[in-house]
């Protein structure tokens, strides 16, 4: 009946989202929260359980059968269950002692899991919000994650945090239940697909989280953004462009860092590293965005993703074409992040001068000021013109920003070079 | 060789473990009941034990239970053979039960001696 404990990597984690998202949908959103805790209590019943006596043949069905009478206990005890949703659920009782058997019949099938889990990630992007929310909300109810892991993982405290979601599940018991809605998925994709693109960047940029977390969140993203993929609502162009922006990032996860803790910056990477098969990967979903004529800016982001992928080396970077790239993303999403970016790319293809001046248009009321990168591009940027004194400010107010250990090495070697007067483009 | 009875305790504790760390808890048991079913001092891994209960009194009052007074709450228990307490204690302390913080009562059945 039972064996040695053989999990899958992060079984419960995914487990967590999947009983959610199905429970969710059965039970009603105003029950997220009980929901919620009858899968923490499914899960304890497993450790002790499964601990003595073994794995059971079927996990899943375990997991769902014990998180599903959990819910009905606790709404029984609630005494909702006659005047709400007594009747209807009745028959869904469920005989735990039964080995499997006898419960197929409810355990829902792959594509209603799917449908469940994307259901659930969009009540998470509910436009009653905050963006914040929205992300931190998304990686508990459909990722898993913990209360202590999203903080930590989102560089906040555990605290905050926990009022954080406490509040958002305030805000969605009181909003109407829009799992009825057939049209939900739809309008909900754009903001679906900005939660699960800054869940990747968070894992991809973060400064100070920790490695394995990061991972995780990178990991998460691209699983979200399958499961989106893969559902007729959700396979459109744009997240299409941006499996292809994931993809690519990701074939160049292993090669950012040297040794555990020693990341190391693009022109230094070693090529041979990053992962070929992925960047395939990535050029098969870029291929397959460009159907139709939308052009979003996951795709043009993915097509910079692209360049950088294909180029054999740094120096054949092709920088002129990664401009033409930035000017279309500035057209359609003039951020103050892409216009550093495009300016950076300017300065490879034409020089430090033309970069310098397409960073000094930039409006500067809109830029986040504690974003260390403005201060290093144009501390160095004015390095290389010869601007010695201004490049020491800017390279000086760079460092207080506490950027990352990588990026803080390279900016006290531009210091260094600015000090002895040196212009000279960094080997 | 001596039958014990382990009785495992947890912490009644509000701060629920996450995801990854029930997972990594439930392989470190595996590894455990592995370990000394391997050897044969496992003689019933037997079974974790559900939150709440009923309770039947001299007089036949019934009653939720147990009680959530304790400041430990009964998890599981497993049936271990050693030679004596001193093997049993040294199987005990590689348990994971007390890695979370937990504790194990170690008792002798008095009828298998």
């Amino acid at each position: 009946m039972s064996g040695p404990i053989q999990l899958a990597e992060h079984f419960f984690r995914q487990q967590s989202g999947q009983l959610i998202a199905t429970l969710t949908r059965r039970f009603g959103t105003h029950n997220l929260e009980v929901v919620e805790d009858a899968v923490q209590v499914a899960f304890m019943q497993a450790l002790q359980s499964w601990g003595r006596r073994g794995q059971p043949v079927d996990p899943e069905g375990w997991l769902f059968r014990v998180a599903c009478n959990a819910t009905l206990d606790s709404l029984r005890r609630r005494q909702r269950w006659q005047t709400k949703i007594g009747p209807a659920l009745q028959e869904l009782q469920m005989d735990e002692s039964a080995p499997g058997g006898g419960l197929r019949a409810d355990f829902p099938c792959e594509s209603e899991i799917d449908d469940d889990r994307l259901q659930l990630l969009c009540l998470c992007c509910h436009p009653q919000l905050s963006v914040e929310s929205q992300v931190a909300f998304a990686l508990r109810m459909t990722c898993g994650f913990s209360t202590v892991e999203i903080a930590k993982a989102l560089l906040s405290e555990t605290e905050t945090m926990q009022r954080r979601l406490t509040r958002a599940k305030e805000t969605l018991r009181n909003a109407v239940d829009p799992l009825s809605r057939q049209d939900f998925i739809s309008g909900q994709l754009p903001s679906v697909l900005r939660v699960v693109y800054l869940i990747f960047n968070e894992g991809y940029n973060s400064c100070d989280a920790d490695q394995s977390i990061r991972e995780d969140l990178c990991e998460e993203a691209l699983r979200l953004g399958g499961l989106i993929a893969r559902h007729s609502a959700g396979d459109t162009p744009p997240t299409r462009a941006l499996m292809a922006l994931m993809v690519f990032q990701s074939a160049r996860f292993a090669a950012r860092l040297q040794s555990p803790n020693e990341p190391v910056l693009l022109p230094k990477q070693d090529r041979s590293r990053w992962d070929r098969a992925l960047i395939g990967e990535g050029v098969r979903w870029l291929r397959s965005a460009a159907e139709g004529d939308e052009l979003s800016p996951y795709h043009l982001e993915a097509a910079i993703a692209a360049e950088h992928c294909l180029a054999p080396r740094f120096e054949e970077t092709p920088w002129l074409r990664i401009v033409e790239r930035y000017d279309l993303l500035m057209q359609i999403q003039p951020t103050p992040i892409h216009q550093l970016n495009r300016a950076i790319a300017l300065a490879y293809a034409h020089g430090p001068q033309a970069g310098l001046k397409s960073l000094l248009d930039i409006n500067w009321d809109d830029v986040p000021r504690n974003y260390f990168l403005f201060d290093a591009a144009l501390g160095e940027l004015h390095r290389q013109v010869g601007q010695f004194e201004l490049a020491q400010h800017h390279l000086r107010r760079a460092l207080s920003l506490n950027p990352p250990r990588a990026e803080r090495q390279w900016l006290h070697s531009r210091l260094a070079a600015a000090k002895n007067g040196c212009a000279e483009p960094p080997v | 060789m001596i039958k014990y009875l382990f009785v495992y305790r947890n912490p009644q504790d509000d701060a629920q473990p996450s995801a990854e760390e029930i997972q990594a808890a439930l392989e470190h048991w595996g590894q455990w009941i592995g370990k000394y079913s391997a050897s044969g001092n496992i003689v019933d891994g037997g079974d974790g034990l559900k939150a709440s209960g009923r309770v039947i009194r001299h007089g036949g009052l019934i009653s939720d239970g147990p009680f959530a007074e304790s400041k430990e709450v009964l998890g599981g228990y497993s049936v271990i053979a050693a030679r004596n307490y001193e093997e049993a204690l040294q199987i005990a302390r590689e348990c994971p039960c007390l890695m979370s913080e937990g504790s194990i009562e170690i008792r002798e059945l008095a009828g298998f001696n």
